[in-house]
Order: structure tokens, then sequence, then C-alpha cells
């Protein structure tokens, strides 16, 4: 718990500036001419330092590390700084293990019933977290969240975990990522593309997936949570700030040598087209589905349950089998090609925008033992033949590019037509 | 009364062996129909026989189903990962095991090469699909590829 905060400044009015720049929207890309009006606004700072590094288990490859702030709703002396919190553009919210913020009072955030809700996130490696809906302000540079609903990750859980909460049942399971060393940091930062971790069906008892939970009397049921920006379901901390909420760019100016590096360095910058450091450029627009897909089309075929996500740490793209035997013979689930191999994909976004990049892959078992954290070439299987496949862009996407997540329902100046947000590069 | 009925109903359920689907016949779609609240609509393919169960709760799942009546594939599609113990049955074990062996791939999808199970578990949060098969199951002339 630190004492001492930063100054916020307060929330910045930059319409003058945005009704200076006139875009020209085309086939998804965009065009800016700015035409400078003075005096400037003053401006929030809106940056957040990435780091790639081992992390805290001193194990992690590709993992995006920053910096949390959180404090008691109003208070700005009763604060908790988090370093190594995961940036995930895959999920929404902000989630943080119960020991970083043990020194906190933090308020629940209760159900219609009045009991505390609490949470229970799956991930696709079938392992979970679970723990209290909590609220916080949450401090992101110069940036902030109020009374922002957040789930924590007990590490000693006051209620079991549900049965119906863990997909592959109570017996046996996979491990709960509820410490430093299962999750392999203190939290995870979610900015994705959508406000809520959740959204409409969790309102609604008849609809809700099991997620959102309440235990009175020690039985955990289901329960409903609206989507109310406090006091609700855990949000996306950035659709919360006062300013620069429609987005966020993931920046990391370097790319990355074959080989890889010991550790990289990025930012992760808050806002689309509301300050001088997150303009989208020449940047095109990709739109997504309700379910944050686009497609990649490889070699003729469409594989349409495509996505980017900062919180993949590799390229996962079609199977070994589809690549004739790329399987590594240490790392399984790796690809190992004797040489460097190189792949073309095109990606089309549902507001038809289309374009095509490169990426190579290395052999993992030849990197793997350098130690490094950083490396812009590694990938494995995202299924087992073409129709399971899809393309997983992870963090060697980022590497030498700035990537916008556009959040779905907020306004980018002169981005139109995607309902579910978009991804801008 | 009331509880006494609810705790002969669990007794039933819990010792019925066909509470899951993979590797079982037909009549279990029913169960999983009923335990996701769902509509069951049933199609016929060449050489085989889906099931599509769509839940309120946004979830579909799809069941593939043999001429002999027996369920060899299964996949869903929703917003959380589904009961994945009441979908595979016994097949779970071989994915349970894979799960906690998982090393270094962080956030991506989850694969599971069995001898007698194909599993593939991928997406992301508010998304997430997948499918599971048994090789040895899988009708004459119908390919692995139609679960998906």
């Amino acid at each position: 718990m630190t004492l001492k905060r930063q100054s916020v400044i307060p929330p910045a009015r930059l319409l003058a500036v945005v009704g200076g720049l006139i875009f020209m929207a085309n086939c998804g890309g965009s065009s800016s001419t700015s035409i400078t009006t003075t005096p400037p606004p003053p401006t929030t700072n809106n940056s957040v330092d990435l780091a790639v590094n081992l992390g805290p288990t001193d194990d992690y490859i590709n993992g995006l590390f920053a910096s949390v702030e959180v404090c008691e709703p109003g208070s700005t002396t009763n604060c908790a700084t988090v370093p190594n919190v995961l940036v995930d553009t895959g999920s929404y919210g902000l989630r943080l293990l119960s020991g970083a913020v043990s020194g906190l009072t933090l308020p629940a955030v209760t159900d219609s019933g009045g009991n505390a809700v609490q949470e229970c996130i799956g991930f696709v490696s079938l392992a979970y977290i679970w723990g209290p809906v909590v609220q916080a302000d949450v401090h992101l540079s110069g940036e902030t969240a109020s009374s922002a609903s957040i789930h924590i990750i007990s590490e000693t859980p006051q209620y079991p975990v549900p049965s119906s909460c863990i997909p592959t049942g109570p017996v046996g399971t996979p491990e709960a990522l509820n410490s430093v060393s299962t999750l392999g940091a203190n939290g995870i930062l979610g900015v994705g593309g959508f406000p809520q971790d959740c959204g409409s069906l969790c309102t609604d008892t008849s609809t809700a997936p099991p997620q959102y939970y309440s235990c009175p009397s020690g039985n955990c049921n289901i329960t409903a949570v609206p989507k109310t920006a406090t006091k609700g379901q855990v949000w996306n901390p950035v659709a919360l700030f006062s300013t620069d909420n429609n987005g966020v760019l993931i920046s990391f100016p370097s790319s990355i040598a074959a080989g890889g590096a010991a550790t990289a360095a990025g930012s992760l910058i808050f806002g689309i087209g509301t300050q001088t450091n997150n303009a989208l450029g020449s940047a095109q627009i990709y739109g997504v589905s309700d379910q944050a897909y686009f497609t990649t089309t490889y070699n003729g075929t469409q594989y349409s349950d495509s996505f980017i996500d900062s919180g993949s740490n590799a390229y996962y793209f079609l199977d070994s089998g589809t690549l004739g035997g790329l399987e590594c013979a240490d790392n399984t689930g790796w690809y190992c090609p004797a040489a460097p191999l190189s792949f073309t994909v095109t990606n089309t976004g549902t507001n038809g925008t289309s374009g095509s990049l490169t990426f190579s892959i290395e052999n993992f078992d030849n990197l793997y033992p350098t130690g490094y954290a950083a490396f812009n070439d590694i990938g494995g299987d995202s299924g087992n033949s073409l129709s399971t496949d899809y393309f997983d862009f992870g963090v060697p996407f980022f590497y030498g590019r700035n990537v916008f997540v556009g959040i779905a329902g907020q306004t980018v100046t002169g981005v139109s037509n995607v309902p579910y947000g978009f991804w801008a590069y | 009364m009331k509880t006494m009925a609810r705790v002969l109903l669990i007794l039933t359920l819990g010792a019925a062996p066909a509470w899951a689907v993979l590797g079982e016949y037909e009549s279990s779609v029913s169960l999983d129909t009923k335990f996701m609240r769902g509509e069951d609509r049933v199609t016929s393919a060449q050489g085989y026989k889906l099931h599509q169960i769509t839940s309120p709760a946004g979830a579909v799942v799809t069941e593939y189903v043999s001429p002999e009546g027996k369920v060899f594939g299964v996949s869903w599609r929703a917003p959380v990962t589904p009961n994945l113990e009441k979908l595979l049955g016994s097949y779970i074990t071989p994915v349970q095991q894979a799960a906690q062996a998982q090393t270094r791939r962080r956030g991506g999808p989850f694969i599971v090469r069995a001898s007698d199970l194909i599993f593939v578990s991928g997406g992301h949060m508010r998304g997430f699909h997948g499918s599971a098969y048994v090789p040895s199951l899988l009708p004459k002339n119908v390919s692995a590829e139609v679960v998906r």
C-alpha cells in the first residue's frame, strides 16, 4: 500500500482538437488532416509503460506487464500500487490477486438480494479464477475509473468454487489460477473491445451463464448483475474514464530481432484519436463480430474465428498436421521448423476492410533455452484440423506495431460501421 | 416431501451412467438438453445426424450421432465454456490430465490428442468454442472435419 499519489488532472476537454480534425473514411482506412487550433487544451497523461520480461515467476514468455494503482473509492491515501499486471486485449476488466490489495478495504458489489457478488471466470485452458466483485478507484497514468467494479482473485476463497463454473467438473480439475505462481502475474488488466465482461446475458438469471454468483447461507447460485457503470458487472476500466475512453493503443515502436530479446518495452495508451499520441494515422480499421472475431484467409481457406490478443503469448494458428509435422520435440504444442518459415495471410474485418501481413516462425526448441522473454516469431497449434483451426495473433504481432482496440459502442472520430468495436493497425 | 423428492431425483441422476453424452447412445442427448434448459433441433447429414441444442444463456452445443446411434462428437460455441464433464462423460479424464500439464503456452488455445479423444478449446472471453470427438466411433466415410 502506498500513501502517496500523484494528483489527477481534471478531465480534459478535447473537443477543440477533435473538432479540428477532418477525417475522410474510405474502405475502413482513414486519412486525416490536422488543423491546429490554439491554445491547446490541458492534456491528461494517458500512457502507461509496458514491460516484457519473465515476470514475477521468472518464466513468462511474451507477457505484457504494467503497474496499476487501485484506491478505496474516493480515497487518495488508501491505495495500493500493483506491479506485474498482465495487459490483455482478449478480456474485459481488472482482476487482481487478493494478496495484492490485502491492505485495502474495498466495498462489495451486491446483487438485488443484498448478497455479495462473486465471479468465476474460465479460460480456454480450462483453468479458472474465482472471488468477489468489489468497488475501487482504478488509476492508470492520469486516467481514473471511479468506483469501478473489479474482480478479486481469492487466494483463500471465502466460498468453495461452484462446480457449475468449472468446465471439467470438480474432480481432477485443472488448477485454479489463484496465486502469483499459477497466474504468473499479480492480476489481469482486460482492455479488450467490450465495456463489460459479460453484457446483457448476465442481467437476468433466465439467460445468465455460470459467471456471476451470490452465496446466501454459503450456497453459491447464479445471480443477475446489471451492466451499470458502478455497482454492476466488472467493467473494462478504460470505458469508465472521463476522457480517452473509446479504446486503447498498444505501441511497440521497435521490432524484435530474430532470435528474440531479453526484454522489450512498449506503451499502453488510452483513447483513440483523442490526443496527439493516439492518432489512427495510416492504420486500417477492422470491424469485429459480436464475439470479437474477424476472418483470416490463408492458402485460400477462410478462418472466421480469428482474433488479435495481447493475452496470448504467441501466434497460435493452423496445426502441425496441416503444416506437415512442425511439432517440437521438446516443447509440446509449439512449432519447430528446421529453418524460419514465413506466412502471408489476409485479414478481413466485418466492415469489409482487408489487408495482408506476413510473419515468421522459428524453432521454439532452439529459442526457449536462451531464457529470453520477448520473441516475435514463435507459434503453435490453434486446432487439430482445418475445420477447428483459426489464427490468434498474440503478443509477437504487437512488436514493431501500433495496434488499436476500439471499444464497442464508443465513438471514434472517422470510424463507423463497427457496432462491436474494432482492431486497427 | 418436496425435499425427499429432490433427494431421490439427485440419486437417480447420479446413478445414471448416461448423464454424459460423448460415446453414449443418442438418448443421452435429451439429458444435456434438459441440463442446458435448451431447445434441440435435429438435422440429418450424409452418414450422420446432428442435434443442435440452443440454450437461453447463448450457448449452442452440437452433438454428432452415428447411424449406430452413438454420439461420436460434440462441439460448442458459447459465452462461457459449457460443462464439459457432462458433455464428455468418461472422456473428460484425458482432458483433465492434459489441463494440469500445460506449460509455456499462455492464453492460447488448448488441444488434447489422446489415444481415443481429440479435443480442442479456443476463443476468448465472451466468445468460447471447441469440439471433441472419438476417432474409433467415427462412422464410415465421415470425416472428423465435420465435428467443428
